[in-house]
């Protein structure tokens, strides 16, 4: 080319990027790196699947409110009744209300970056990006949801008498890590259901085998005295007892917290290496 | 600087995706290298040891039959296949083309998809605000712009999902056959825009199936066939070695017997020929002449009803004729197992003059699968003479039309001094 061409247009940090291919792939530490260029991407995402679920809808995100909203009405009616649980003081309606609205965010997040690979495969077989920003982006996009049905069960708290306590400085780092959990199963599912179409049909049942095994309906106090424990390695467990503490002001259990903060980074760190391996043949397995 | 270096390249498919499904859990957890061996099923090298450099500003056309590995070549660089062997290195931010459009969601509005598709092309956002003007005014979409996209034409959607891809601005830019969508006038602005690509001094790799635009776009060209680099130079002497490979213009190709012939289990392709009634190969045909379209197949397996099909194509890739066996006794029926000849009739006076090919595939419909697809498996000339035969006439003009029929006219006249007008006719019959 001669000289007198326009020059080249670009940001002097990309004039160096270099890319090796080869059969071993990127190394996870530069792929870590790479996520942080395509943030761009990871919104845009999230948002498209924001206005995507609500556009055309009467109610909007008024929904977000009613999920959690409309199984804490059954639950009340017929466990209230039958079961008669020691909540501790708490009204049981509030009590289940507490529990469903970390738990409809986790499920729907999971159910939503579940199916990211196997949904989007054209875009795969097409286009190079960071494959995680998909199933990362579609739970982002539920947390919305999240804020908004947190916000309505806060109100109803104050509503009931609980007034804040220094303990609500704890909300936000729940809700950070519900996301972070969610993020590493939606993205173990992800990759799971790529290979394994199995994972669709089985997914329904584990979801809600989960939801059962996590105190939200019953209290921990329900459960046998030696086993009190062992729920904390639920990660959900510890989130939804954790977020009541600081709802309804009672103590909060440090040990069962941090044994599901421990079982969330070895979710996160399975999830990340299972994804790793698979993420190069990607295209080809979907 | 190199901005491209590929050394070594091969990739390797396992044909059978369907049993790798049920791969067991453990058989995933193994390390990764021993995991090729381990696979069962037929494999195919889709790419067998490439090489090649680039350097910016070179704007390099990959020409090749179907198959010929140049898509997984482009897939590879794209980041999107794991190569099996060899060693690429890129310098600079790779953009790739592999369709346009990607990630369009209907229900989003014009400004929505733009920046949603700009995104997963790599832009970050400051960048897609920088170009947004821009890209809404190459799009000409107007007061369009916010609202659904699933209410635009087809050609709107088209022009904005181009729009798009034609702004990003990477060092490296794969591109592959975008252009075989849309209309001439589209077709023409996509090839504008990647003339100025590579003006600017990046490097971008063009797939196509199109002759004339890698030879009006590019100055260098990799020929590939069978996995296999094999030309790499100018482009006028790639694109002739191109049109010359396998038979493409001798009017006849014949596949080798057993299962590298193109087809499946239940059928094979034997040989296609461009032939006249007595049976002579024609690598030339005179417009006038009546020629016909011959196809053998080889039925392995009474399995299924059989559609063979016979495409033309011109130079530009467009498809002239497609016909299939409709009114033969073995339309639509099983065909026992055996060798089958079928030839299709094409009228003198049908065609338009050029360089023709054609195309063979076999079809069943239930279930739809399509046993094999030749793409231009001969070509042959179409060649053009003066005369009363012929539907020119005596017209020397260039005519460009695809279909040249000879019609049936009727003129119906109005004249006032009628026998002074046709009195010359006779004798100019007798001078020409």
């Amino acid at each position: 080319m001669t000289s007198d061409f326009a020059p080249l247009r670009q940001q002097p940090s990309a004039r160096y990027e270099r890319t090796v291919i080869d059969p071993t792939g990127v190394p996870l530490f530069r792929k870590i790196a790479e996520y942080r260029r395509y943030r761009t991407l990871f919104v845009f995402l999230a948002l498209r699947d924001i206005t995507l679920r609500y556009r055309q809808t009467l109610l909007g995100v008024l929904w977000a409110v009613l999920q959690p909203l409309l199984p804490m009405a059954i639950f009340t009616v017929v466990f209230a009744r039958v079961l008669r649980p020691a909540t501790g003081g708490i009204p049981y309606w509030l009590f289940v209300l507490a529990g469903l609205a970390p738990w409809t965010f986790f499920a729907s997040a999971i159910n939503m970056s579940a199916t990211t690979f196997i949904n989007n495969q054209g875009l795969l077989n097409k286009v190079y990006f960071p494959r995680a920003i998909l199933p990362g982006a579609a739970v982002a996009a539920c947390l919305l949801d999240w804020l908004v049905t947190g916000l309505f069960v806060l109100a109803l708290v104050a509503w009931q008498g609980y007034r804040p306590t220094a303990q609500w400085l704890l909300l936000p780092v729940i809700v950070l890590l519900t996301t972070v959990l969610a993020m590493s199963v939606g993205l173990a599912l992800a990759s799971l259901m790529a290979m394994y179409r199995d994972v669709k049909h089985v997914l329904p049942f584990l979801v809600q085998l989960w939801m059962f095994a996590t105190p939200i309906v019953y209290p921990r106090s329900l459960l046998p005295e030696r086993l009190r424990w062992a729920v904390g390695l639920n990660p959900m467990a510890g989130v939804v007892e954790a977020l009541r503490s600081c709802l309804f002001r009672t103590p909060l259990d440090w040990k069962l917290l941090s044994l599901s903060l421990l079982a969330i980074l070895l979710i996160g760190l399975a999830a990340t290496l299972l994804f790793h391996r698979l993420e190069a043949d990607l295209a080809e397995q979907v | 600087m190199k901005t491209i270096s590929v050394g070594g390249l091969s990739k390797e498919f396992t044909l059978g995706q369907r049993k790798h499904q049920y791969r067991m859990l453990h058989q995933f957890l193994v390390p990764r290298g021993t995991k090729p061996a381990e696979r069962k099923g037929t494999r195919f090298l889709a790419l067998d040891n490439v090489s090649f450099d680039a350097e910016p500003g070179d704007v390099i056309g990959i020409v090749g039959r179907n198959g010929a590995g140049k898509s997984t070549l482009l897939k590879i660089l794209a980041r999107i296949l794991r190569p099996t062997r060899g060693r690429v290195e890129l310098r600079g931010r790779v953009g790739s083309l592999l369709e346009i459009g990607a990630g369009f969601h209907g229900e989003l509005t014009g400004r929505e998809n733009i920046f949603l598709n700009a995104a997963i092309l790599g832009m970050e956002h400051r960048e897609i605000l920088r170009k947004l003007d821009e890209i809404v005014d190459f799009a000409e979409v107007g007061q369009h712009l916010d609202e659904p996209v699933k209410t635009y034409s087809s050609g709107m959607y088209l022009r904005l999902a181009f729009s798009v891809a034609a702004h990003i601005e990477p060092e490296i830019l794969l591109v592959d056959e975008v252009l075989a969508v849309g209309d001439a006038q589209f077709q023409k602005k996509c090839i504008h825009r990647i003339e100025q690509v590579g003006k600017r001094g990046q490097t971008v790799l063009f797939v196509s199936h199109n002759i004339q635009s890698v030879l009006r776009l590019c100055s260098r060209a990799l020929l590939i066939d069978q996995g296999i680099l094999k030309l790499d130079g100018p482009v006028q002497e790639v694109a002739a070695a191109y049109l010359s490979t396998a038979g493409r213009n001798s009017g006849e190709r014949k596949y080798p017997e057993g299962p590298h012939a193109p087809g499946d289990a239940v059928v094979r392709l034997r040989n296609v020929r461009v032939r006249s009634r007595n049976g002579e190969t024609l690598p030339t045909v005179e417009l006038s002449q009546e020629l016909g379209l011959e196809m053998e197949f080889q039925v392995e397996e009474s399995s299924l009803a059989l559609f063979p099909v016979l495409a033309v194509h011109n130079e530009w890739g467009t498809e002239i004729l497609w016909a299939t066996d409709a009114d033969t006794e073995w339309h639509g029926r099983r065909r026992p197992p055996g060798r089958y000849r079928v030839i299709a009739w094409i009228p003198p006076n049908f065609l338009g003059a050029g360089a023709l090919t054609v195309t063979a595939a076999m079809h069943s419909l239930v279930p739809r699968t399509e046993h094999f697809r030749e793409v231009d498996a001969v070509g042959f000339q179409a060649v053009d003479t003066l005369g009363t035969g012929t539907a020119r006439g005596d017209f020397t003009g260039y005519i460009g039309a695809l279909t040249r029929p000879k019609l049936e006219w009727t003129v119906e006249y109005d004249c006032r001094h009628l026998e002074q007008a046709i009195r010359p006719a006779p004798s100019r019959g007798q001078t020409v």
